[in-house]
């Protein structure tokens, strides 16, 4: 799934679960359940927005914009993002 | 139902603010710095969950009336304290009309999250003020905010402040009451919170914090995730939890002893000196055996009462209550919760009502009413004298770990019997009345921060106030009735019988001695005497109620004037053998565990339980599960004990 094209960085899509610890990601879209989704937006998670996870756990520890969020792990598959940073498979 | 403080009609001429912002932003401190009310303040989202009115005066006499208003991420509600703050600012409250001025409290140092409600409240047509809150906490992480051409970007009057020392408080104060004149701010985007325009709105403030914020690069993490990394470690984190829990019992334990035999000793020299000035008689026996020997048997709880409200105060300004739901959030989802239910769960430990109001932050209705259920599960402070008598009675205060004995450990294990069970409740009603798939949970984690001794010493001085009203009130009128019930109508006894004798043939011939041997039979299976019937009966009014009605039995019962925990191990059945033993100590404490006995629970249980015929059928449920698990497991406890060769 590489859309990216630098050879060092590669860039590409994943669940904002599988992105790597530390690495800043843009979400691209977001599919969970409406209230959820309208509920990640108003908090910073919104299409756009870039967000970097701190720490997995069985919930995601994310930073959006200076604040720390715990999100439940089925949300954070919902979550695709474009991130740099996991080798290209 | 209406909710929140009663609002008196607004004075003709007097200004309305309604104070709104995200949680946690520091709008109750602002409100109570305005008004010098002493409304709860906490560092997690979701402290505040009802209206509350209060206001202040200009200097030229005009008078503002500011009500304070649950968090709010949006102007979409989706929980129920979200909706009571949306209802104030679009008038849809009903008892009152739009507020003439909006307080918009944010957060300068999450300046990207907040400036999105304060930019869909600049667009509802009304006056607003933005109070720049926490400015120092900003300064300290580097951040500076350009506040003339943040002005400037969103075209509203801008007051830097820091609630919590008071500071920006006057210019505030002018710029709400010139605000009431100026036109309100023209929108910029559609209010619709669609994916399109959530992501416009935040582009633009994107670039609006592009040009009015600068932030120092921080050379590395900051101390809330280094603290993190401990609090919140897959082993760790549960394990601190564990030991920060048994730390608190443990000293409510012990430190509160010092203070509660002073007390103790107190009361009682008080009561026999008023009793010598009295007449030998009726009414000497109602000061000495009815007032002082049961208000006063509840009293010396007050340390006690007080220390574990300074330590639910330190948890909940530290900003462990999140790290606390997260943590439980793994276990909460085996149960069919989130762990967003485990912070309502975890105010239950102080008391009941609070917590279930609490339950307003939870935005899936059966997730709320399952937690709603399950709150009274959790040992509030009113089981705290009954835990406390009895263990002081009969458990030893036998060393187990350093820095926890066994009065300890069995004051933890209690607290932990009533989590446990709350969980086991919860899961079985998310399997059957209301069933429904598990919500993921979102919540946001705050920075943490020292508690304010200020804010302890309040919240301690407040609670320890109200204990000590209940004791003079409640508690003092139900002594009273009793001990006439123990003291009436009079047996003659022979002359010349030893006192003890004569005075428990008179408790056991008065009204509430054959009243409780009526009822006895209901509680003989637990190994309950009718005296523990009696004072489990009248403690449906109030728990604290079982150490008063036992105070006033012996008061009136007793010959001696004992300290209430050695006559109830001095207690003897006919046959000479020890009345109370350990183990009927144990099931007493864990039928108190279970029980329900709280009217204010029962009412709030019905209001947020959908009021009327609804909340009625709720709060009933609530009732009688509690009442048959407290009794199963009381006398599972005995009926084990005693399989064991236990008393
Ligand atoms: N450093 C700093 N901390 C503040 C300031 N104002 C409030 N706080 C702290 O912020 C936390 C939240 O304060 P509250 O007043 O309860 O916030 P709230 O907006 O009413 O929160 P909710 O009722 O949950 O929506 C508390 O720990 C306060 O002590 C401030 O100006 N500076
Ligand atoms: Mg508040």
């Amino acid at each position: 799934m590489t859309t990216g094209s630098s050879r060092e960085l590669p860039v590409c899509t994943c669940p904002l679960v599988d992105s790597a610890t530390g690495a800043e990601a843009t979400v691209v879209a977001i599919a969970c359940a409406d209230r959820d989704a309208c509920r990640l937006r108003v908090m910073g998670v919104y299409e756009g927005a870039t967000v970097s996870v701190i720490d997995k756990k069985h919930c995601l520890l994310v930073d959006v914009r200076g604040t720390r969020l715990a999100l439940g792990a089925e949300l954070a598959e919902g979550i695709t993002v474009l991130t740099r940073g996991i080798p290209a498979s | 139902m209406a909710v929140g403080t009663p609002g008196s009609a607004p004075a003709s001429g007097a200004l309305r603010v309604a104070i709104i912002g995200n949680p946690n932003t520091g709008k109750t401190t602002l409100f109570n710095a305005l008004t010098g009310l002493r409304q709860r303040v906490g560092n997690f989202a979701g402290v505040t969950v009802e209206r509350v009115e209060g206001g202040f005066q200009m200097p030229d006499g005009r008078r503002i009336t500011v009500v304070d208003l649950p968090g709010a991420y949006s102007l979409a509600a989706t929980s129920p304290d979200e909706r009571i703050a949306l209802d104030v600012l679009r008038g849809h409250d009903g008892r009152e009309p739009r507020p003439d001025v909006v307080l918009v409290v944010v957060d300068a140092t999450h300046l990207g999250r907040n400036l999105f409600l304060a930019s869909q409240v600049c667009e509802l047509g009304l006056p607003v003020v933005v109070a720049l809150n926490q400015v120092d906490a900003a300064a300290a992480r580097g951040i500076t905010v350009d506040v003339p051409a943040l002005i400037h970007e969103l075209g509203v009057p801008i007051v830097p402040t820091v609630a919590s020392r008071g500071e920006g408080l006057d210019p505030l104060r002018r710029a709400l009451v010139a605000a009431a004149t100026l036109p309100a701010p023209t929108p910029r985007f559609a209010l619709d919170e669609s994916a399109e325009t959530t992501a416009a709105r935040y582009g633009w403030i994107t670039d609006v914090i592009a040009r009015t914020v600068r932030q120092r690069a921080s050379a590395s993490g900051s101390a809330s995730d280094r603290i993190d990394a401990i609090a919140l470690h897959r082993l760790g984190g549960p394990i601190l939890f564990l030991v920060v829990m048994a730390l608190v019992f443990q000293a409510v334990f012990s430190w509160a002893t010092p203070v509660q035999d002073a007390i103790e000793s107190g009361v009682l020299g008080v009561g026999h000196a008023i009793g010598q000035l009295v007449p030998e008689g009726d009414l000497r026996s109602l000061v000495v055996d009815g007032v002082f020997a049961g208000v006063g048997s509840v009293l010396v709880f007050l340390p006690q009462i007080a220390l574990l409200f300074a330590f639910i105060s330190v948890l909940e300004q530290s900003g462990y209550m999140a790290r606390a739901a997260f943590l439980m959030d793994r276990l909460m989802r085996r149960v069919g919760l989130n762990g967003k239910s485990f912070i309502p769960m975890l105010s239950g430990y102080a008391c009941a009502v609070p917590g279930i109001m609490a339950t307003r932050t939870i935005e899936d209705p059966k997730d709320r009413l399952a937690t709603i259920l399950v709150v009274p599960l959790m040992s509030c402070s009113a089981r705290l004298p009954v835990y406390t008598l009895l263990i002081g009675a009969f458990v030893p205060a036998m060393p187990l770990l350093p820095g926890l004995d066994l009065q300890g450990a069995t004051m933890l294990a209690m607290y932990l019997l009533g989590t446990v069970a709350a969980l086991g409740v919860a899961a079985l009603f998310r399997r059957t009345l209301l069933r429904g798939p598990v919500r993921p949970m979102i919540l946001e984690l705050p920075p943490y921060r020292w508690p304010s001794p200020r804010s302890i010493a309040i919240i301690v001085w407040q609670r320890s106030v109200l204990f000590l009203r209940r004791a003079g009130t409640v508690i003092l009128a139900l002594s009273i009735v009793l001990w006439a019930l123990a003291t009436f109508p009079r047996t003659p006894v022979a002359p010349d019988a030893p006192p003890a004798v004569a005075q428990e043939t008179q408790l056991a011939n008065s009204a509430l001695g054959r009243f409780g041997r009526a009822i006895e039979p209901a509680v003989a299976p637990l190994g309950y005497d009718w005296k523990i019937g009696v004072s489990i009966l009248a403690s449906f009014a109030a728990r604290e109620v079982f150490v008063s009605t036992m105070g006033t039995i012996y008061g009136v019962g007793d010959a001696g004037e004992s300290a209430l925990a050695d006559a109830l191990r001095a207690e003897r059945r006919p046959d000479g053998t020890a009345a109370y033993t350990p183990l009927i100590a144990v099931s007493l404490m864990v039928f108190y565990v279970f029980a329900l006995m709280c009217m204010s629970t029962i009412a709030v249980t019905v209001r947020e339980a959908g009021g009327g015929r609804i909340g009625w059928r709720w709060a009933a449920i609530q009732f009688a599960y509690m009442l048959a698990l407290a009794y199963g497991a009381a006398w599972l406890v005995l009926v084990v004990g005693r399989a064991m060769g236990l008393g």
